[in-house]
């Protein structure tokens, strides 16, 4: 018996139950009872119209007609549109992950012309910061981390550029096609024309394949971590992109969905022809080693080149010291043998080794490399294009009927082997398979692409999909709430060319969307209690990277700087020790470089920080579509007690001190309108005031931020 | 019935799981879950995770003390007998498994020599149980132990095994026993956490954190690190220059704050969760200083988990806090014994005569101490008390055979115990060959102690589910058989 056997074992029981579920599954709303030939999601996205309305004074764009319709057939509305202080933090917070300064609300509010609002929410798309809070759902998808995981969790030292990719990616709005292609099949793109030499991918492309690398893992095992890599890439390609769970097909045929366990071998043999470059020498974890990829964002080689001597210099400068401190020990020795050095001496050893273990990994972090893969060159020199089997019950060593690469059928509508187009010597017959692959995921004509992804846009902008599970369109999701909607959206996709912020704006734009979330409306409760039809904006808690970086934006004390290096804000004391292999990785930065925005915070499997795992945020293991929003104690001794939140909360006191000076009304009043986004109420003042008289001298202006930043509004997205 | 159930109310689990099991499961996953937990405490659960639940089944177990000894401990050099063994001693096992099979993973370089247990075993008890010499205070429980002989994970390295036993997957990310315990049955003492860990003083276990994470559960069913210096929880102590009174006033202030917030937001059980979360945090700062003060234990308490002897009050210390914890209703404990690597894990590569008497040394009294204790003070047949590892040793010699051999990882064989709760005392499941390579007969796996584990604390581990991924996850993966030969 060996692990194989049992998760695949594991996987056919799983499925099974699924299935011994299927006869109490409702059928997808989106299919009629006489079901096409062709079933959602698996057929084209309909071309539809928005349909009529009658309060159509309500709509502002063919999205609102969808939700409005389905609205007005339940005796249902829109809520009134929320408060524009409302709007404009809830817009800064969606959009960017931070609240906006007082000025920024102050300037909305006050702006009369009617087209302020599409030019606001065009502002913030092409503000930088946008792509640092986006990303971070990709990162997800991506199951994106900075170390290996299991066994001694070895550090990833050059993930951190597929992560400044995907805010590049963003902030850019690359077209979702490209950004498919280049993630999955990134080093085929180049046109092959002549008989010469192979031609390089471009570096940004080298970068984008460090998708494919992402899984946990362990150690080299033959053939078995080969499938085993390769397995996981084709479910998570699968569920990412086309939000499909082949993975379940692995083992039998999948038991709910359309999905032979051959098509999951067909789909794992575009990947056959993967080559991972070697592990480094002396590499223990034995973890693949990196491809070449020069830095090619503008400036990036220039400050790579400058933080790389500046790291080489500490090392020298520590070498230096901790030779000193030998000689020290090695005079003192002779005078008395038994004297060693001193405890102060000893830590500072400790401290100086500290130091250039730690520039060390920056040194390796700042190579012009990349956790990348390529295509194998073939024979004579790599392996030619294997055969794949499919792998009876899932295992390795167990092969069945050999495949040939090709497309889901239950897409397709058949097994007919993909045609894969080499270059035209036929010199690389091992090139071109996850081109093949990625152009049909990437293409319009693919039904489940679009949908897939603008379902994903609607989740993370209103806290849940059209289709609930992001991540699974198969018929366990019970389907779309809105099918017409979503398909009109995915046209609209396919038609702006696979733009993102076109679809962001269309979003941000809709009445739905600028709906109030306070509208208290009994009958609209007790028809539709989960507010599935969106009859309100829907109220949730940040994640935690936007609690993080909201305390530090209204703290004054937010490091704008974009990209690079992983960040390692201070931790609890002794924690990072307490969970180090060998040597700690966490960096703990108390300066301004540990208060970058949270998506630069070191991803470290066997550790994840606690102020952060307790808003939700999880270091990622496999691709997630979604967070927990949970509530718990040890989120308050976070925000209340935790070092970060208090010393933020005394340096949001002091900057009230200098911009409102020192009466207590001004002082609420500006913490309100930083933190809040708003003036208080007459009510509120006279609370607070009373909070910061009954204080201890001094401490009154704290105590204040301390309460506001630990309030309910704060954490909220309104 | 297309209507979700009454009892899914708006509330904490978010939209999305009520929506699969009202919408999803027509019904189907309500009735599961309101087998498991009784319709009032699913109402319950919903404004407060960690609201006390009623378990569906019957139990006397009320706490659980999993006490995890990190490295893998040699089960032939403490609680499994194996004079075959020391017959063959210097020579190759008689039986080697098959390469290809993978079992042995590649650890089969090795001239497989059979290493004797240097260690005398004797019969202990009314059950007659041999036990090694390493554990001369543990023996003397020996009639309320149920053991488990070679139980099955799936991989051999620390990482992944430690993972498989303390969260049922050999992977990173899913929850941890605890958390899947504490989300099916809450926690009666809301001002502790339910679900506490107290780890090696000299440092973790591989994977860190990772052993006690909620994993895609929510983040209120993680493991609470009890910490050995500092304030015992992270994050604590009030802010430098905040008293009692100032933060006092502070939480007034606050909770005025985010009542005027109510007004006008329907739908706010999340946000009056969020509210009661501050005055529990408030209590826990009272309540976690007074659990680790070990003042007011009278010293032939403290010397019965062998606090007056530094060899034993590392894990001495981490046992009596487990009983206070225990007294206070925390309803899950995980102690670990053993640092990743180096001298203090069980990790015997080499050695193991040495090393298993150090670590065996370190651990037996306190152990008995706690058995000892909570017997007198009435606690052991509401708590269960497992003794675990990550995996078993091999019979053979890691490496050439020197005068000082060790043993390698054997995920074949690990051996574990329970006491208290439900569980019968001198009983046996499962069963090692001669040399204790392998498991004899129906082989025991990890999924299978996790079920009786749940069952021991009254839950029916296919019927603790959540969807995630797509999938109906659970402890047991694919359902574990309870081992009902060791149920009293």
């Amino acid at each position: 018996m060996d692990f194989y056997f049992d998760r695949s074992r594991m996987q056919r029981f799983l499925c099974t139950i699924l299935a011994s579920f299927s006869l109490s599954i409702r059928s997808p709303a989106a299919v009629p009872a006489s079901t096409p030939v062709v079933a959602w999601p698996f057929a084209a996205p309909a071309k539809i119209a928005p349909p009529p309305v009658r309060a159509a004074d309500k709509i502002r764009n063919g999205l609102d007609a969808f939700i409005l319709a389905r609205l007005e057939a339940k005796g249902l509305s829109l809520a009134p549109e929320a408060a524009p202080h409302t709007l404009v933090r809830r817009l800064y917070l969606d959009l960017i992950g931070l609240p906006p300064t007082p000025a920024e609300v102050e300037a909305f509010v006050q702006d009369a012309d009617p087209k302020a609002w599409e030019r606001l929410v065009d502002r913030l798309l092409s503000d930088s910061r946008y792509g640092e809070r986006w990303a971070r759902f990709w990162l997800d998808l991506a199951r994106y981390a900075d170390t290996a995981g299991y066994e001694g969790d070895p550090d990833l030292p050059h993930a951190w550029r597929y992560r400044d990719y995907v805010i590049d990616a963003f902030n850019q709005d690359k077209p979702y096609d490209r950004f498919i292609l280049e993630q999955i099949a990134g080093d085929e793109l180049e046109e092959i024309m002549g008989a010469g030499e192979l031609p390089e991918p471009k570096p940004e492309q080298t970068v984008a394949l460090t998708f494919l690398r992402l899984a946990p893992f362990t150690e080299p095992r033959g053939d078995a971590s080969r499938h085993e890599m390769l397995s996981e890439v084709t479910a998570t390609v699968s569920s990412v992109f086309l939000g499909l769970t082949v993975g379940c097909a692995q083992c039998h045929d999948h038991k709910y969905e359309r999905i032979p366990t051959k098509d999951f071998y067909r789909m794992k043999a575009f990947f056959a022809t993967v080559q991972i470059p070697r592990p480094l020498p002396g590499d223990g974890f034995q973890l693949g080693g990196p491809l070449s990829a020069d830095f090619f964002r503008p400036g990036e080689k220039e400050w790579a080149a400058k933080l790389t001597t500046q790291r080489q210099a500490e090392v020298q400068a520590a070498r230096a010291a901790l030779a000193a401190l030998e000689k020290i020990e090695a005079a003192g020795k002779i005078a008395n043998p038994k004297v060693g050095l001193t405890p102060e001496q000893q830590s500072q050893q400790i401290d100086w080794k500290t130091r250039i273990h730690l520039a060390q990994m920056d040194i390796t972090r700042l190579q012009p490399v990349a956790m990348s893969l390529r295509h194998s060159f073939g024979p004579p020199y790599e392996p030619g294009v294997p055969e794949t089997h499919v792998l009876t019950r899932g295992e390795w060593d167990k092969p069945g009927e050999v495949v040939e690469p090709g497309f889901l059928s239950c897409v397709t509508g058949d097994q007919t082997p993909a045609v894969i187009r080499l270059d035209p010597f036929k010199r690389w017959p091992t090139r071109s398979r996850r081109s093949t692959l990625a152009h049909w995921i990437a293409s319009k004509e693919n039904p489940l692409t679009a949908r897939v992804m603008v379902n994903r846009l609607w989740a993370w902008h209103f806290g849940r999909g059209l289709v609930a599970t992001p991540s699974d369109f198969g018929k366990l999701s019970g389907g779309p709430s809105h099918p017409e909607l979503l398909d009109w959206l995915a046209r609209r996709f396919h038609e702006s060319n696979w733009s993102v912020k076109a679809m962001h704006r269309l979003i941000l734009n809709s009445a739905t969307w600028r709906q109030s979330s306070q509208w208290n409306d009994t009958d609209s409760a007790a028809i539709d209690p989960e507010n599935t039809l969106l009859w309100r904006y829907p109220r949730r808690r940040l994640e935690a990277e936007a609690v993080r970086d909201s305390v530090l934006a209204v703290s004054g004390r937010l490091n704008p700087e974009s990209f690079g290096l992983p960040i390692f804000p201070p931790l609890p004391e002794g924690l990072a020790e307490s969970v180090k292999w060998n040597e700690s990785k966490w960096a703990n930065q108390t300066g301004p470089e540990g208060r970058k925005r949270s998506i630069y915070i070191y991803q470290q499997r066997s550790l994840t920080m606690p102020m952060m795992q307790t808003f939700d945020a999880v270091v990622c293991d496999a691709s997630r579509d979604r967070r927990q929003h949970s509530v718990t104690p040890l989120q308050a001794l976070a925000m209340y007690n935790g070092g970060f939140v208090s010393e933020e909360a005394r340096q949001f006191a002091a900057r009230l001190r200098q911009q409102a000076g020192n009466s207590p009304e001004a002082q609420i009043d500006m913490a309100f309108r930083i933190a809040l986004g708003r003036s208080p109420a007459p009510a509120e003042v006279q609370r607070l005031r009373s909070l910061v008289e009954s204080s201890a001298p001094d401490e009154g202006p704290a105590a204040l931020c301390r309460v506001v930043l630990n309030s309910n509004e704060f954490i909220s997205l309104e | 019935m297309n209507v979700p159930h009454p009892a899914f109310q708006p509330g904490l689990f978010g939209a999305t799981r009520r929506e699969f099991l009202g919408r999803i499961f027509n019904g189907f996953g309500a009735l599961a879950l309101e087998n498991l937990l009784g319709r009032e405490s699913l109402r319950a659960a919903e404004a407060d995770p960690l609201a006390v639940r009623i378990a569906h089944r019957p139990r006397r177990a009320k706490q659980c003390i999993f006490l995890f000894m990190g490295g893998g401990v040699s089960q032939m050099d403490s609680f499994e007998y194996k004079p075959a063994l020391n017959e063959f001693h210097g020579r190759p096992i008689p039986r080697v498994p098959s390469i290809s099979s993978g079992e042995l993973q590649g650890r089969l370089t090795f001239p497989h020599a059979c290493v004797g247990s240097p260690f005398r075993f004797q019969r202990y008890g009314r059950s007659g149980r041999y036990l090694s010499e390493l554990f001369p205070h543990l023996a003397r429980h020996v009639d309320d132990l149920a053991f488990i002989h070679g139980i099955q994970v799936d991989n051999q390295n620390h990482g992944p095994a430690t993972l498989h036993v303390t969260t049922g997957s050999t992977f990173p990310g899913s929850p941890s026993v605890g958390s899947w315990i504490q989300y099916g049955l809450g926690s009666p003492n809301q001002d502790l956490p339910g679900y506490v860990v107290i780890q090696d003083p000299r440092g973790a276990p591989t994977n860190g954190t990772a052993a006690w994470t909620n994993g895609f559960l929510p983040a209120a069913y993680q493991g609470t690190l009890l910490r050995p210096t500092g304030t015992p929880i992270v994050d604590l102590a009030r802010p430098v220059g905040v008293s009692a009174t100032q933060q006092r006033q502070e939480f007034d202030a606050l909770a005025w704050l985010n009542r005027q917030h109510l007004v006008n937001r329907p739908d706010a059980s999340e946000l009056e969760a969020r509210i009661s979360a501050y005055e529990l945090a408030f209590r826990m700062q009272t309540a976690a200083p007074e659990l680790v003060d070990l003042a007011g234990e009278p010293e032939h308490v403290k010397s019965l988990y062998g606090l007056d002897n530094p060899r034993t009050s590392g894990f001495g210390r981490q046992c009596l806090l487990a009983r206070r914890l225990v007294e206070r209703g925390v309803r899950y404990t995980l102690l670990v014994h053993g640092v990743q690597i180096g001298s203090h894990s069980w990790d015997d590569h080499g050695d193991v005569k040495g090393g298993m008497t150090k670590h065996c040394g370190e651990v037996d009294l306190p152990v008995a101490g706690l058995l000892a204790d909570l017997k007198q003070r009435g606690l052991l047949e509401e708590t269960l008390v497992v003794w675990s590892s990550e995996m078993g040793r091999t019979p053979f010699v890691n490496g050439k055979l020197g005068d000082k051999p060790g043993r390698d990882h054997n995920g074949h064989a690990l051996c574990m115990w329970m006491a208290g709760g439900n569980v019968k005392g001198g009983s046996t499941a499962g069963e090692t060959d001669d040399f204790s390579l392998r498991s004899v007969g129906n082989p025991i796996h990890i999924r299978d102690v996790h079920a009786t584990l749940l069952h021991l604390m009254g839950i029916d581990d296919e019927h603790l589910t959540w969807l995630h991924a797509g999938r109906v996850r659970k402890l047991t993966d694919i359902g574990g058989q309870v081992l009902e030969q060791i149920l009293g």
